[in-house]
């Protein structure tokens, strides 16, 4: 198979430094080696382009073992190499950082020192990624001695009236902003340095949506935890929860029947539909242009329907159960649904034109943050973003699971990389969906919806990666045959974007920078979005909603100034 | 003489203040802005939340208008179970809202912490924070439900048995 | 006597409250036609009353101002000026209540007034991102002042006149729209920015009133900034209205006249993110611009 030619290549190249190979699963092969030869071994495979990093898991194995571990996962199309170093529990517990070869690792990089507790020597920015500031400094909540339920003091608050101070020359003050506008945003802290109106540097902030859910998972059993991964993100439930299901009847060595991949895969192109959508709905909020807002959320209320209809919720459905789905569909519902897809697609049809010829809209998204192809692969971007720039980067194409095999689908892609090409690719990737779905509905399998589960999952490890609306959704789940997992480690798509508009931040206008990041379609809860904006003498942090009008301030008096 | 002229001018008086209170309670009734806040939330609530703007629920039929200054804002619509990060920013949100203001938690998490009860970055609870006047359950609870939890709250501001909730405890330290 | 009418004038009729019971019916005709093309119901007749009268009920947070009184006062200027200039202009078809020559260079000071007053509050609050809106309100006001002036100046010439009442008069009987189409659409679209209306950023819309200026304002004068934009938007329609469409004389003439205009504003409002502008739109203000200037040379010749 491909995949075992893939996986030997692998190993051919990281032999010189393989300590020891391991295979957990068919199409995945474990190398351990020390963390001296981390980076060699990580040259070795990008220089020969294997795959792209996907994800940096940490593991603590306890401290009998006292022994911890870094897992750097590579995917090549549906094989995964994970390189294992190993390192004693102690607080000099350390890694080489590998961000200097891969870029987007220093996200995965902070995560990891933060939460674990590995020193990653060289990393640039060893800042909290997730936790709070105010978090103490020597607590790493996933280590396996740390109690979900132990103390940790919270900074007694005085909130007062007086939120301001004036601004110092060259000194830089922080502005509280309170929540904003109803518009989804993610909750990042971004600080840009502008010379003038254009960028000069960027940074982020993010955990202001962390829950502590990886640690909470470990203390629920399997069928709890369910529940609480849908619950990760409230616009991709239901891919967050196939992709864990995936993983646990991988595990426990279960198939589910057809006919309920089938549903689950009905169940994602609704998602997908219902996501993109919204972003939509949400970008032309963001551009200014709330009429467009208005109307495609209208029309995203015929799929909320429709998975009301199917499932019982419109958000949250809880489709699936470990071993299948919940719920049937019967011929009125498959007639509903067609009459939807219908509906959807002419009206899809008229924002792909919107898209093109809307002289407005194309001001602020034609040639605006554009990558090109060579980028969006060094930037380890993923899906629509990463497609809008040529990369065919979709995990139902290059790693199908589920119904995927049975019911393919194509991707989508673009090769002009600024943000009209995302838009267009998230539009057209509807109108695929719609596509599929109807294939779906025409040969619908017969059979069960599910299949038994045991309480106890067998002991192992396995990688679960699901296409999610934003891109490629990362599981990492252990089990040490008892009713808990052990850990479970998700990384989800939009960490692997950010990239993209840090980037691209340097050189572009500030006017520019709503558009750039809602471009990615961010998945975070939201929050409020702090912006500092840093300008030779002064720097004062504006609100979200502030970039967010400077962006459209700044378009029209562009107009009216004939530009 | 004089009495009967003094008790007319307390009558007056009394008469006015009784209008004037009718005219603020019925356009506080009519025009409830209200402004919204993710404390860490999943986005399910906020989205809800976000729809009832929309053509199919348009709440602006009510009045309700979301604003983007809590200082322009009579109502605080919040979502989340209370990230350690969020609490800051949640109770300065709050102080920062004129007089009379209310608190209206939508969705499990921001009622108990839902899912994320027990998680060690959340406080479980929007009530863990500030006084909440209306809890709406669900998860996320449809905007039905959230227009419907608002207009209760309106209806015991209309009729006259609304109470105002207690200030939670300040938090300790070590408060898990 | 005088006095007295002018008073009358001034705070009932055909000023003052007049214009404010007007102006908040005006708005929500605005706010009604958005959300009808928008696809939603829309809000109540007495939404806007609604909501000034329970704005005037809340609680008012002095927040930290580098001149306190100005915090006070401000609102209070921004709105006299919006009242002041419903005086000059045909309200409810009725003869101005004020006019003499030059009237019309003064009304649109008054009416820039309320733009400068935000301006102005901004700056005033210690909190730099308040500073920041302020600064782009004022921008935009320089943006739009003078082809708007000038888009307004062309009536003026045609007429012979810097009176409001007198241009007025030579409306009547020459349409203007016809005439000067181009002063009109450049007068239209600049009234469009005076007034905040999206896409120059609604205050009635989820977003902001010029955003961070008026952040900080709760109650009193945040009502009274609310009122003068809508006493803005029915003198503002009023002026151009009467400049270009035909004059206004008479009750019914000023309540259609009016009102198509707040309908082809609310319409722009919400097609202008549809219509192609961009580049177009720059093009029109240096046609526009060039345009007007010409159209006014050549009438200065003419005559």
């Amino acid at each position: 198979m491909n995949e075992e030619l893939t996986l030997q290549q692998a190993e051919t190249l990281l032999a010189p430094y393989n300590k020891e190979t391991l295979h957990p699963e068919p199409n995945r092969l474990d190398v351990v080696v020390t963390s001296d030869d981390l980076h060699a071994a990580v040259t070795a495979l990008h220089d020969a382009k294997w795959g792209y990093l996907c994800a940096i898991t940490g593991l603590d194995n306890g401290p009998e073992a006292n022994q911890m571990e870094a897992l750097y996962h590579f995917a090549q199309d549906s094989a995964i190499t994970t390189l294992r170093v190993r390192a004693p529990r102690s607080a000099e517990a350390s890694v080489p950082t590998i961000a200097d070869i891969i870029p987007p690792a220093v996200f995965f990089e902070r995560e990891l020192h933060e939460m674990l507790g590995f020193d990653v020597k060289g990393l640039s920015d060893s800042s909290r990624l997730f936790l709070p500031d105010d978090f103490p400094a020597d607590l790493y909540p996933m280590r396996t001695d740390y109690k979900q339920d132990q103390p940790v003091p919270v900074v007694e608050v005085v909130p007062d009236l007086v939120p301001d101070e004036p601004t110092k020359i060259g000194n830089r003050f922080i502005v509280p902003i309170g929540p904003q506008h109803p518009a989804l945003k993610e909750p990042g802290h971004f600080e840009f340095t502008v010379d003038g109106e254009i960028v000069t540097g960027g940074r982020m902030r993010l955990g202001y949506a962390h829950r502590g859910i990886e640690k909470a998972a470990e203390s629920r059993n399997w069928f709890q935890n369910l529940y609480l991964f849908e619950r990760v993100c409230g616009i991709c439930s239901h891919i967050h929860a196939t992709a864990y299901c995936q993983g646990v009847e991988k595990l426990a060595h279960v198939e589910v029947p057809a006919r309920a991949q089938a549903i689950r895969e009905l169940v994602s192109g609704l998602e997908r539909i219902h996501s993109h959508l919204l972003w939509l709905g949400v970008a032309a909020h963001e551009a200014g242009f709330d009429t467009l807002f208005m109307y495609s959320w209208r029309d995203r209320e015929t799929v909320m329907n429709i998975l009301e209809s199917l499932t019982g919720n419109r958000v949250h459905y809880s489709a699936n159960v470990l071993g299948g789905v919940k719920f049937d569909v019967n011929l009125e519902q498959i007639k509903t649904i067609r009459e939807g897809l219908d509906y959807l697609e002419g009206r899809v049809n008229h924002y792909l034109q919107v898209a093109t010829t809307d002289a407005m809209l194309l001001q602020r998204t034609r040639g605006i943050g554009t990558i090109n192809r060579e980028e969006a692969e060094l930037y380890g971007l993923v899906g629509p973003t990463a497609r809008a720039s040529g990369v065919v980067r979709d995990i139902r194409v290059e790693a199908p699971y589920g119904a995927y095999t049975t019911f393919p689908v194509t991707a989508v892609t673009d090769t002009a990389g600024d943000l009209e090409a995302r838009m267009i690719v998230r539009l057209k990737e509807m109108l695929v969906t719609c596509a599929s779905l109807r294939t779906i509905l025409d040969n619908l399998p017969v059979g069960d919806l599910t299949t038994r589960m045991p309480r106890k999952v067998p002991a192992g490890e396995t990688i679960s990666r699901v296409e999610a609306p934003r891109g490629e959704l990362f599981y990492f789940i252990k089990s040490d045959g008892t009713e808990n997992p052990a850990r479970v480690h998700l990384r989800t798509p939009s960490i692997c974007n950010w990239t993209s508009v840090l980037e691209k931040a340097v050189g572009a206008q500030l006017a520019d920078i709503p558009m750039m990041i809602a471009g990615m379609d961010p998945c975070f809860s939201c929050n409020d979005r702090l912006v500092t904006v840093v300008r030779p003498n002064e720097s004062h942090t504006w609100s979200w909603r502030e970039l967010r009008d400077y962006g459209i301030e700044h378009y029209k008096s562009s107009m009216n100034k004939g530009k | 003489m004089e009495k009967t002229m003094d008790e007319t001018i307390v009558k007056t008086n009394n008469m006015w203040k009784q209008v004037l209170d009718q005219v603020q309670g019925w356009s506080r009734l009519n025009s409830p802005w209200a402004v919204h806040f993710n404390s860490g939330s999943c986005n399910g609530c906020d989205i809800e939340i976000l729809a009832t703007l929309t053509p199919r629920y348009d709440v602006e039929r009510f009045g309700i208008k979301l604003k983007g200054s809590p200082r322009h804002a009579d109502v605080l619509i919040a979502t989340g179970p209370v990230t350690r990060q969020a609490r800051e920013r949640l109770l300065r949100v709050y102080e920062q809202m004129p007089a009379p203001k209310f608190v209206v938690a939508v969705g499990t998490c921001s009622i108990s912490g839902g899912a994320f009860l027990g998680c060690y970055n959340c406080l479980g609870g929007i009530d863990q924070v500030i006084p909440v006047d209306v809890f709406i359950p669900g998860c996320p609870p449809r905007p039905e439900a959230v227009i419907d939890g608002i207009v209760q709250l309106l209806t015991a501001l209309k009729s006259g048995t609304y109470k105002a909730p207690q200030k939670p405890l300040v938090v300790q330290e070590n408060w898990l | 006597m005088n006095i007295l009418s002018s008073l009358f004038a001034l705070l009932i009729f055909p000023a003052g409250l007049t214009i404010l019971v007007g102006g908040l019916f005006y708005e929500w005709i605005d706010r009604k036609l958005v959300a009808r093309l928008q696809n939603r119901v829309g809000p109540r007749w007495f939404q806007p009353l609604a909501d000034i009268v329970k704005l005037f009920s809340k609680e008012e947070i002095e927040p930290p101002t580098m001149t306190a009184f100005l915090f006070f006062l401000l609102p209070i200027v921004a709105i006299s000026g919006s009242l002041a200039a419903g005086l000059y202009v045909p309200m409810l078809g009725l003869k101005p209540s004020s006019s003499f020559p030059g009237d019309l260079v003064v009304t649109l000071y008054l009416l820039s007034l309320m733009t400068l007053c935000m301006g102005l509050a901004g700056w005033n609050m210690t909190s730099r991102f308040s500073l920041v809106g302020a600064t782009r309100a004022l921008t935009q006001l320089c943006a739009y002042e003078a082809p708007f002036l000038l888009a307004l100046l062309g009536p003026a010439l045609a007429a012979g006149s810097w009176q409001i009442s007198e241009v007025n008069a030579y409306a009547s009987q020459h349409w203007m729209i016809l005439t000067q189409p181009v002063g009109f659409v450049v007068a239209l679209i600049g009234l469009m920015g005076k007034l905040e209306l999206p896409p120059f950023d609604a205050p009635e819309a989820e977003t902001e009133i010029v955003a961070g200026a008026l952040t900080e304002y709760s109650g009193r004068g945040l009502a009274f900034f609310n009122l003068g934009k809508s006493v803005e938007l029915i003198v503002g329609l009023t002026l151009v209205s009467a400049f270009y469409l035909g004059g206004i004389n008479s009750l019914p003439a000023f309540f259609i006249k009016t009102i198509a205009l707040l309908g082809l504003t609310a319409l722009l409002q919400t097609l202008l993110t549809r219509l192609r502008i961009d580049q177009t739109v720059g093009l029109w203000w240096r046609y526009g611009a060039v345009l007007a200037l010409v159209q006014i040379g050549v009438m200065m010749v003419w005559r």
